[in-house]
């Protein structure tokens, strides 16, 4: 599988601090993988997206050396409009990337901007419509969806652009839990059925854990760690960067110290329970 | 307020009217506008509105408009009373109230009937730049989530002790400090976000962006405005040549 | 501390927000209301601040029918710490910012200074005494809310989704203060999504849903319904799932949930 997404060596200093927010970051991710940034808070999440999307440099400028690379091309040498029809950003705010007075015209939104001719566009229009199963709000306006409603559209209005990388910046934050549990299922079926490659960025990792590949974290500006989700939750770093290991993942450490953890390591409560019910413990 | 929102602002209807082109909504509105105008006597007045009041039952918003009228009504009073202190004339000053309550009503029936993405298709005629256009549509879009913003505001003040409706026109000014500073500073964080977003959805990517829906008028539309413009024409001609400006 | 008798209350749009609610909290209790969005907790809040009056039925608050007060004079009493801190950081220091409600409420000069220093300190955001409060973090800001709430003392503290774009440290924290104003005779009253944030501060929980009260109850108990977590589309914490996966079966090592936690350290 091809690179997506390469990042050697990024630094970047905004002009107004005196600290670097990204110091000597480096990562790879392949197509199709679905990759869990986490960290504590002002750790440079947030920056490093930018610069994976192009604000930075091309919106935020600042002190920047290092290579950002998304699908071969260098994110600093392509301009906003290639960017934004290989890279799609889901802010965590969804309340602010809708812009239009109906959900069907914000979908098309990205699509009018390149100025794709009419069929094409309501092709794609339709078809994001149909992925995220939001048929019935194609005419409904912004502030007659709730907040799970609105998220969906905005990801719609990412997906109609056909992104092959997607960044959702903190998407569960403002949702109740089953909600987030349907969004964390959205991702994991728009996977297998685009091959979409995900970035997301996400404090309530028991949710994810199931859906991603790879966790990566990041301290102080640089990576810290990155593993599968099991190495990384598992190992006794993990706690110290400040990131929420799942309760049940602590049970199981718990119990390693009394040898009496299963060693497959389970990520979910209802496989550890039925494992230890079986009689182990 | 209430009179604003319930005068002004769009609901999704499904009527025959809201259906028209937008552009057929605008010239209508804009020759009702006219005619009221051109009125000489309060009896051709009582026409007009008779006309305005059918429209506002094809477009099924009669309730609406007629909240609006009477919430008009009471400020019309006052235009009444201070044109009869002035003038002294009673025809003429009961011209005047009523006037303004149908000025207020054909305008009223244009933006309750046209959604703001039709509003946008109608600046879009007018050839007006992508980025004045686009600054309209934000600026209607947001203003619910501006509202609830202020609501929020006031609710968290209101938490820490602070009395909007307690002391002198000074005080209350002052009191005003702490709900717009927050009003303030959340726009601006408002619009920051904004501009992310619409740089990642490729903004001004290209000079002439395409549009999802495009408005074209159909036979109807075109029925509609032959015949608003013949209906105007005529009562032009009759409030002028044919009928007496005083009730005989 | 705190009670509905038969509260409905109807917002404009027809929306019924909430339908009959009746609920008793003591005073020293920590409450958590938990429910999908939209389920009316806000609404149920701001019938505690008074910034709701109800539609029919009546809330007491210390005694106090909230119909007969206003929202200045029970704010006195009742602290609440809205979602989002944007929505009331205005002043040009940090300092200033809790001074705010202090002044409203007429404390002298000497006590603002004093409650002041004392709340910068316990939130450790003494370095920004001088600064201006928009200049602080996202946890920051959270935290100084807090702080300008807790200055006033008052008896009943109320938090609207305190952990939303927190990290997990922050949040650690977090539910330390929490515990601490319980263990110092606060009714604490907790409005969260964060079901593994609540699970070990171990509350009184109530679940609602359209308006009504599904489940009233302590966690331990409550968090076993799934019944009533279903259908208010509430998730049950993980380690109460790992219990029910084990006590379903013959060789259940826990006898209770409260057990899990102590046993697995899930209590810190």
């Amino acid at each position: 599988m091809g690179r997506i997404l390469e990042i050697q060596r990024l630094n970047f200093r905004y002009p107004d601090s005196r600290k670097k927010a990204v110091v000597d970051f480096d990562l790879e991710v392949s197509e199709g993988e679905v990759v869990v940034l986490a960290g504590p808070s002002g750790c440079g999440k947030s920056t490093l997206l930018r610069a994976v999307n192009g604000l930075i440099p091309h919106m935020y400028t600042g002190e920047y050396s290092g290579e950002v690379k998304v699908a071969g091309s260098s994110v600093k040498d392509s301009s906003m409009r290639d960017l934004a029809q290989t890279v799609g950003f889901l802010f965590q705010n969804p309340e602010n990337q809708i812009f239009m007075f109906t959900v069907e015209r914000d979908v098309a939104f990205g699509l009018e901007n390149l100025g794709v001719e009419r069929e094409e566009m309501r092709r794609r229009v339709d078809e994001a419509i149909r992925l995220l199963g939001i048929e019935d709000l194609a005419q409904r306006a912004p502030h007659e969806l709730s907040d799970g409603q609105k998220q969906r559209v905005a990801l719609a209005g990412v997906l109609a652009m056909s992104p092959k990388l997607v960044i959702l910046d903190e998407p569960t934050s403002l949702l109740d839990p089953r909600t987030a549990m349907e969004l964390v299922d959205l991702v994991s079926r728009l996977r297998k059925e685009l091959g979409t490659t995900f970035v997301v960025v996400e404090h309530r990792l028991e949710l994810l854990v199931k859906v991603a590949d790879r966790l990566v974290v990041m301290s102080g500006g640089t990576k810290v760690l990155d593993g599968t989700p099991r190495d990384v939750l598992f190992g006794d770093e993990a706690e110290g960067y400040g990131i929420s290991v799942p309760a049940i993942t602590r049970v199981q450490k718990m119990l390693a110290k009394d040898r009496l953890a299963p060693t497959e390591r389970l990520l979910t409560a209802e496989e550890l329970a039925a494992r230890l019910g079986r009689g182990a413990a | 307020m209430m009179w604003l929102s319930g005068g002004f602002v769009f609901r999704r209807g499904t009527s025959v009217y809201h259906r028209l082109d937008p552009r057929v909504k605008l010239l209508i509105s804009l020759l009702m506008f006219s005619v009221t105008l051109m009125v000489q006597a309060l009896y051709q007045l009582a026409m007009v509105i008779s006309v305005m009041v059918a429209v506002a039952a094809v477009a099924t918003v009669l309730r609406r408009v007629a909240r609006t009228m009477l919430l008009t009504a009471s400020f019309s009073g006052f235009i009444f009373a201070i044109n009869l202190l002035a003038t002294g004339n009673l025809a003429s000053s009961a011209l005047y109230a009523v006037r303004f309550v149908a000025i207020v009503v054909s305008t009223s029936l244009f933006f309750i009937t046209t959604s703001p993405d039709e509003l946008e298709q109608v600046m879009k005629t007018f050839r007006l730049p992508r980025d004045v256009v686009f600054a309209f549509v934000t600026a209607v879009r947001f203003i619910p989530v501006m509202m609830l913003d202020t609501l929020q505001i006031m609710d968290a003040q209101k938490s820490r002790g602070l009395e909007l409706e307690k002391g002198n026109l000074l005080k209350r000014v002052r009191n005003m400090v702490p709900i717009l500073i927050p009003l303030v500073v959340n726009s601006v964080i408002r619009s920051g976000e904004l501009a992310e977003a619409m740089e990642s959805r490729a903004y001004g990517a290209v000079p002439k962006p395409t549009s999802l829906v495009k408005y074209r008028a159909r036979p109807v539309d075109k029925a509609v405005t032959v015949l608003a413009i013949l209906l105007f024409a005529l009562t032009a001609y009759s409030f002028y040549f044919l009928l007496p400006a005083h009730f005989p | 501390m705190i009670e509905f008798k038969d509260v409905t209350f109807v917002h404009q749009n027809g929306v019924r927000a909430l339908d009959s609610v009746s609920l008793e909290v003591g005073k020293g209790e920590t409450v958590a209301v938990v429910g999908e969005n939209g389920a009316g907790k806000t609404t149920l809040v701001k019938h505690v601040t008074g910034l709701l009056k109800p539609k029919s039925g009546k809330v007491l608050v210390d005694g106090v029918d909230t119909r007969e007060t206003s929202t200045a004079q029970l704010s006195r009493k009742v602290g609440v710490a809205f979602q989002n801190p944007d929505h009331q950081l205005f002043s040009e220091s940090v300092e200033k910012e809790m001074a705010f409600a202090l002044r409203n409420f007429g404390f002298p000069p000497e006590l603002v200074e004093k409650r002041v220093s004392w709340g910068l300190e316990l939130f450790g955001l003494e370095e920004y005494r001088e600064s201006s409060p928009l200049v602080l973090s996202g946890g920051e800001k959270k935290r100084l809310t807090l702080a300008c709430i807790l200055a006033w003392d008052p008896e009943v503290i109320i938090l609207d989704e305190p952990t939303v774009g927190q990290d997990a440290i922050q949040k650690e924290k977090l539910a330390g203060t929490i515990r601490l104003l319980t263990s110092t005779g606060k009714t604490v009253v907790v409005v969260s999504h964060d079901i593994e944030f609540l699970w070990p501060i171990q509350p009184r929980v109530i679940v609602m849903k359209g308006g009504r009260i599904l489940g009233d109850g302590m966690a331990a108990e409550l968090m076993l319904r799934k019944d009533v977590l279903d259908s208010a589309r509430v998730a049950q914490p993980q380690l109460v799932t790992f219990f029910e996966g084990l006590s379903r079966r013959p060789k259940a090592t826990f006898a209770d949930p409260l057990e899990v936690r102590r046993w697995a350290g899930g209590n810190r």
